[in-house]
């Protein structure tokens, strides 16, 4: 997986193509995404960053199939998700796709392993083979949590088991919608050392929100956008972090 | 699927408890209405078939709810029924309802009575041979502690009990036929006669050959007795169906009380679960196994507390008769079933309607 190949001969997961988003509230209209277009190649790590409002959850959103644009495309290993059936749709974020919210947002009255149990059922297909869902948990740090429901782990537990329910499957993305938006900075370090794993030991693709400069740094490249739009594209090492949280 | 159930269920003990035990009352309701109802019905009929005959004959107004009628035909007509081909043996009947006891008695003639019949047998005593004495049956006896000798009033005037009989045969109580005529101020009259028909004869023919014969009569095989019966008792048809309405209402109504509040609750549940890639298939099925589980609960409460109620009654009330068929326990379960299914089908077609971003709470 993690052998060492050019980027560009690596395979697209997602493109993003002119991508128009407008929301209807009564009568008026909200222009949320206005012509967005890049990719994201196999194995890649990518952080989206900019201002409260400038549309990053809901080009997440789009791309993890939750909401359908108004126009333009959407392409998963080469699948258009933007023109299918709500149910081809579905089956798509069903396989493919793995989510991570900034509220944790695990279910409440079943424990930790039965949130990853529950996740493994509805998706069922080539998850883990048992060993490397073990090693997973184990470095995610939750083996002995596994017995807890949500309330009774602290957040930085709680959104670990969230990337552990998120993965567990082997989604061709990992979809983050600020997952240390909610954490310490000790917590927020934690977890972002385990994306950064699953990426360079298990190959993982993730598109990661953040407002964090420290999880904007974590990632191999940023996609800053404004306004609905993608300002430019600037290789990690070398960004400096322009924005102010909010 | 079914731990999400489950821990959900567990989750809210109170909603859970009050749907179940709502959906056991329709259950219930259903189950004694229709045990108590049945009952009365299923018992007179086996003991009107118990008195022997094929066929009993009326006159043209009066209603297979013997009690409903009084002495009508004059007592000689036995001799002309007699008379048809295919006929074996007849007795006439007069019976009498005794509004303070609430129960029917029939005067019987021994000697007829005895042709038509075949099953009359004693626990204690024997047949009355005096005017003024009657027999019981078991049932009768056991409720009102009597025994043969014992004194019974019976329409202001006292009785010896002769003899006790075993349950199952006409009346509970059976007196000599000429005096219930006196008494009820109809001499030479019966309300009925239970006609034998001859054991090599087809009983169609014989049937045929009675409605010729007394065109202004009503003549009815004693076997489709239940079926009449339930057709001429007022309202009963309606009483049922009624019963039935009201347990599947209950069901639908209460499983979508619960069900819609469960939906709106667990918005961001379902937000979650369609993040992770259910389908809306899945949420639908989530929704109505989760209900048809609270029904299957409610069934199986129900049926104990039918049990635990028809138990009290019959302890109380010993002569009651109840009678819950299978049929009757089998559509129970289905009303409940069905009412609650169609009380979950819209709260989960909303569920699964559900914008799964705007249900995460997003914003
Ligand atoms: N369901 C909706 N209905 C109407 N307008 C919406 C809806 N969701 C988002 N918007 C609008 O679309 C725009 C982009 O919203 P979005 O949530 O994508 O921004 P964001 O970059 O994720 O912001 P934040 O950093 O605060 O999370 C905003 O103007 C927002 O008000
Ligand atoms: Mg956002």
């Amino acid at each position: 997986m993690s052998e060492m190949i050019g980027i560009t001969r690596r395979k697209d997961v997602v493109v993003v193509e002119d991508l128009q988003m407008v929301y209807r509230v009564g009568k008026m209209e909200v222009p949320a995404l206005r012509g967005v277009d890049f990719s994201v190649k196999e194995g890649e790590f990518v952080a989206v960053i900019g201002p409260s409002g400038c549309g990053k959850s809901t080009l997440l959103h789009l791309i993890g199939g939750l909401l359908k644009p108004t126009s333009g495309r959407i392409l998963i290993e080469g699948v258009s998700i933007s023109s299918v059936s709500d149910v081809a749709r579905t089956e798509i974020r069903r396989q493919r796709m793995g989510f991570v919210f900034q509220s944790y947002n695990l279910l409440n009255t079943l424990t930790a392993k039965e949130n990853i149990a529950l996740a493994k059922r509805i998706q069922g297909n080539g998850y883990y083979e048992d060993g490397s869902a073990q090693k997973i948990l184990r470095m995610l740090g939750l083996e002995n949590k596994m017995e807890h429901k949500p309330w009774e782990l602290s957040g930085g537990e709680q959104q670990r088991v969230a990337i552990a329910r998120a993965v567990i499957n082997r989604p061709a993305i990992l979809l983050a919608d600020e997952p240390t938006g909610s954490l310490d900075s000790e917590n927020s370090r934690m977890v972002l050392n385990m994306l950064r794993e699953l990426n360079s030991d298990y190959g993982q693709t993730i598109i990661i929100i953040t407002h964090d400069p420290e999880a904007a740094a974590t990632a191999d490249r940023l996609i800053e956008m404004r306004d609905g739009k993608i300002l430019n594209r600037v290789q990690n090492m070398f960004y400096a972090m322009g924005e102010k949280r909010s | 699927m079914f731990k999400l159930i489950l821990s959900n269920l567990r989750q809210r003990p109170t909603r859970t408890c009050v749907s179940v035990i709502a959906v056991a009352l329709g259950v219930a309701l259903l189950l004694v209405s229709m045990g108590l109802s049945y009952g009365q019905l299923v018992d007179t009929v086996r003991r009107a078939q118990g008195i022997g005959g094929d066929f009993i004959l009326q006159s043209s107004e009066a209603s297979v709810i013997f009690a409903l009628n009084s002495g009508t035909i004059p007592v000689r007509v036995q001799k002309v029924i007699e008379e048809v081909e295919g006929v074996e043996a007849v007795t006439p009947i007069l019976a009498k309802f005794l509004g303070d006891q609430f129960h029917i008695v029939f005067g019987i003639d021994p000697e007829s009575f005895g042709r038509v019949n075949s099953t009359l047998s004693f626990v204690e005593g024997g047949r009355f041979s005096e005017p003024r004495e009657v027999i019981i049956d078991t049932i009768y006896a056991n409720s009102k502690k009597m025994k043969a000798k014992d004194p019974l009033q019976i329409l202001g005037h006292e009785f010896t009990v002769a003899g006790v009989f075993r349950e199952g045969i006409g009346a509970r109580v059976l007196l000599p036929l000429t005096t219930l005529q006196e008494l009820n101020g109809t001499p030479d009259k019966a309300t009925m006669f239970f006609i034998r028909a001859k054991e090599e004869v087809a009983l169609e023919q014989v049937y045929e050959s009675l409605q010729e014969r007394f065109e202004n009569y009503k003549i009815t095989k004693t076997a489709e007795l239940q079926e009449i019966m339930m057709d001429s008792t007022p309202v009963f048809k309606e009483f049922v169906t009624a019963m039935v309405c009201i347990s599947v209402t209950i069901s639908f109504l209460i499983i979508l009380l619960a069900m819609y509040s469960t939906i709106t609750e667990r918005t961001r549940e379902i937000g979650i679960l369609k993040s992770l890639g259910a389908s809306k298939s899945y949420i639908v099925r989530l929704i109505l196994n989760e209900s048809l589980l609270i029904c299957a609960a409610g069934v199986g409460l129900g049926f104990l507390a039918t049990f635990v109620v028809i138990e009290l009654l019959v302890a109380a009330f010993p002569t009651l008769p109840v009678a819950i068929s299978l049929f009757w326990r089998v559509t129970a379960a289905a009303m409940a079933v069905i009412g609650g299914t169609l009380g979950a089908l819209y709260p989960a077609l909303k569920a699964a309607g559900m914008d799964p971003v705007k249900a995460l709470g997003y914003e």
